[in-house]
């Protein structure tokens, strides 16, 4: 216990002005006696950022999910989200380790703070939060400077979509995440608000939860009028093929009369990071191609 | 003699599992680090000391619980294959400890003390059921009482998936990575309540092993011996069902241990319940740190949940025994 006060009171003098508190999104303090130096990102829209403004040499692990930009494949990796090995993080020494409220567990948290190391959450369910996010990854990893340009570029390539779709039509949007069981963006996702940025209106956009598990007879009474399918199957398995033929056969709904049935991999559009943007692009060309002749 | 020989394995399994995991540290700093001789803050003391020191003393405690449970779960039904699993008092359990962490126990001990209560209730509420649906005149009827067992486990499943649905989606993932059972180390404090709950349980059914041997006899049988075989059926009861919500609570609801350890014992030291609930306790506690030991490393740097290792080994066995041993113990 005295040797544990005398080497925080040495730490204290030793570098008075570089201890540093940190809130992270959740409200939670935490004191580290330098800026992180060694972060290891359970979080793959973290583990983007955190590259995007140029402070990827930070990392010292990742998730086995944190597979953008292809340098960040090169880090050593933790384990999964869920399920990540505590040895394997400790043994890398971070001095900071940033999780996620949505897809972590918070018992690793309070395992990793039992061992002393500090655990930042992030939380990002708005575009607003995704700037929040950026610029949080930035100061972590010292990278400030970077993250101005990168968040005007981000806000202008968004801008740029909103001002194209302005004043069209909105038509109904059927958005599927996960096609068995069908899995459905809710109030609370940040997919509802990308719909409606890209000129849409999510036909489950009033779900009270953030994923929602949906009935298809309700999601055709709904009678969306362009149906996005996400397909998972570039990824290992084959589980999140899109099935579009299982949709053709609801002929009463307007989205399969008009040919609006589209599967596309948007797996960049449900990470909160620096490509929103382009998914982002890619949905809004969907629902408005006149817009982008 | 077998006491020693299972003592000596466990401390090998316990060496085995002290040297290897995901950090890939050498022999010689785990060695460091055993001795004391490592700085405290280095990763070998942390990892050693920290991470799978406590990890090992959970998982010979669940292991030793369980099997004991096991132990006497059979001794009660007079059925090789009841085992809190297979019961449904598992189920039970881990339907209380959802309950509680909804209701917010987080952290602490007397978090962790609340949520061993509500998994011994659920345990309780779930080997009553069962009991209740199985009885028939004349004693326990074996089908029925795995029948019971198995739809209790699905209802108490079932249960837990709504709950979780309806209060807190995000979490289900993390739910269904724990229903398979998940041994992480625990802090001191907790780990000192495991360990004081797991000793009353096993207590409790060390001190009946003697009464339960004539139970086995019959009631009838026993009751002309002196036994006063309502009591001791309240008795093992309870110790059986606090067992297994303490080991629920502390490390998930893991499956097949109380099964394959008690039925390996019979054949190497008999039917006698004296030697059984010790030997049982050590061979668990060996047999779930070698699942463990297993299901880090397997696929290392992630983890797989120890229950999956059991049950490869359990579900084969339970045919194995359904097939050849459906005879009362």
């Amino acid at each position: 216990m005295i040797r544990a006060v005398a080497l925080v009171v040495l730490l204290a003098l030793a570098s008075p002005a570089q201890a540093l508190v940190l809130r992270d999104m959740l409200g939670r303090e935490m004191i580290l006696a330098a800026p992180p130096a060694r972060i290891v990102s359970l979080v793959p829209s973290v583990t983007e950022s955190a590259f995007a403004v140029g402070g990827g040499d930070r990392l010292v692990g990742v998730s086995d999910f944190c597979d953008w930009p292809p340098a960040a494949r090169l880090k050593p990796r933790v384990g999964g989200m869920v399920n990540p090995s505590l040895e394997a993080i400790v043994a890398l020494k971070p001095d900071l380790v940033v999780g996620t409220d949505e897809g972590n567990r918070e018992e690793t948290f309070l395992q990793l703070r039992r061992l002393g190391i500090p655990v930042y959450v992030v939380h990002a369910h708005r575009v607003a939060e995704m700037y929040d996010l950026i610029e949080r990854v930035g100061e972590l990893t010292g990278r400030q400077a970077a993250v101005g340009p990168l968040v005007d570029g981000v806000r202008r390539r968004i801008d740029a979509v909103r001002a194209a779709v302005r004043a069209r039509p909105i038509p109904r949007v059927l958005y599927v995440l996960w096609p068995d069981p069908l899995l459905v963006p809710g109030r609370d996702s940040h997919l509802t608000e990308l719909i409606a940025l890209a000129g849409g209106r999510s036909i489950t956009a009033e779900e009270r939860v953030q994923y929602v598990r949906f009935s298809i007879e309700a999601a055709v009474a709904r009678a969306p009028e362009v149906i996005v399918l996400a397909d998972h199957s570039s990824g290992a398995s084959t589980a999140g093929r899109a099935a579009p033929e299982r949709w053709q056969a609801l002929t009463s709904v307007p989205a399969i009369r008009a040919g609006r049935l589209y599967s596309v991999d948007l797996s960049i559009l449900h990470r909160y990071g620096p490509r929103v943007p382009e998914g982002l692009e890619i949905l809004a060309r969907l629902i408005h191609p006149e817009a982008f002749r | 003699m077998v006491l020693t020989v299972l003592g000596v394995v466990l401390t090998a399994v316990a060496l085995a599992a002290l040297f290897v995991g995901g950090a890939g540290l050498s022999a010689s700093a785990v060695a460091r680090a055993l001795a004391g001789r490592a700085e405290a803050s280095s990763v070998e003391a942390i990892v050693t000391l920290s991470l799978r020191l406590p990890r090992v003393a959970v998982a010979v405690l669940a292991g030793a619980a369980l099997a004991v449970a096991g132990v006497g779960f059979q001794a009660l039904t007079r059925n090789p294959l009841a085992e809190p699993s297979i019961l449904g008092v598992s189920s039970g359990a881990a339907f209380g400890v959802v309950l509680a962490q909804i209701l917010g126990f987080q952290a602490g001990i007397l978090a962790a003390l609340g949520v061993a209560v509500f998994a011994f209730g659920g345990a309780l509420l779930a080997a009553a059921i069962v009991y209740l649906i199985a009885v028939a005149p004349g004693g326990l009827a074996v089908q029925t009482l795995l029948l019971a067992g198995v739809i209790v486990g699905i209802f108490f499943s079932a249960a837990i998936t709504v709950i979780i649905s309806v209060v807190d989606f995000n979490r289900l993932s993390g739910v269904i990575h724990w229903l398979l059972g998940n041994l992480a180390p625990i802090p001191a404090a907790s780990l000192a309540l495991f360990a004081a709950l797991a000793v009353g349980g096993v207590w409790l059914i060390l001190t009946s092993a003697r009464e339960l041997n004539l139970l086995a006899l019959g009631e009838e049988a026993a009751s002309q011996l002196g036994v006063d075989a309502e009591r001791l059926k309240r008795r093992v009861f309870v110790a059986a069902a606090l067992l297994t919500g303490t080991v629920v609570a502390f490390s998930g609801p893991i499956g097949f241990v109380g099964l394959i350890v008690p039925h390996v014992l019979r054949s190497l030291v008999g039917q006698d319940n004296r030697f059984l609930v010790p030997t049982a306790a050590l061979a668990g506690g060996a047999f779930l740190l070698a699942a463990d030991t297993l299901a880090r490393n397997v696929v290392a740097p992630a983890e797989l949940s120890v229950g999956v290792i059991t049950a490869f080994c359990g579900a084969p066995f339970f045919v194995w025994v359904l097939r050849t041993r459906t005879r009362p113990v």
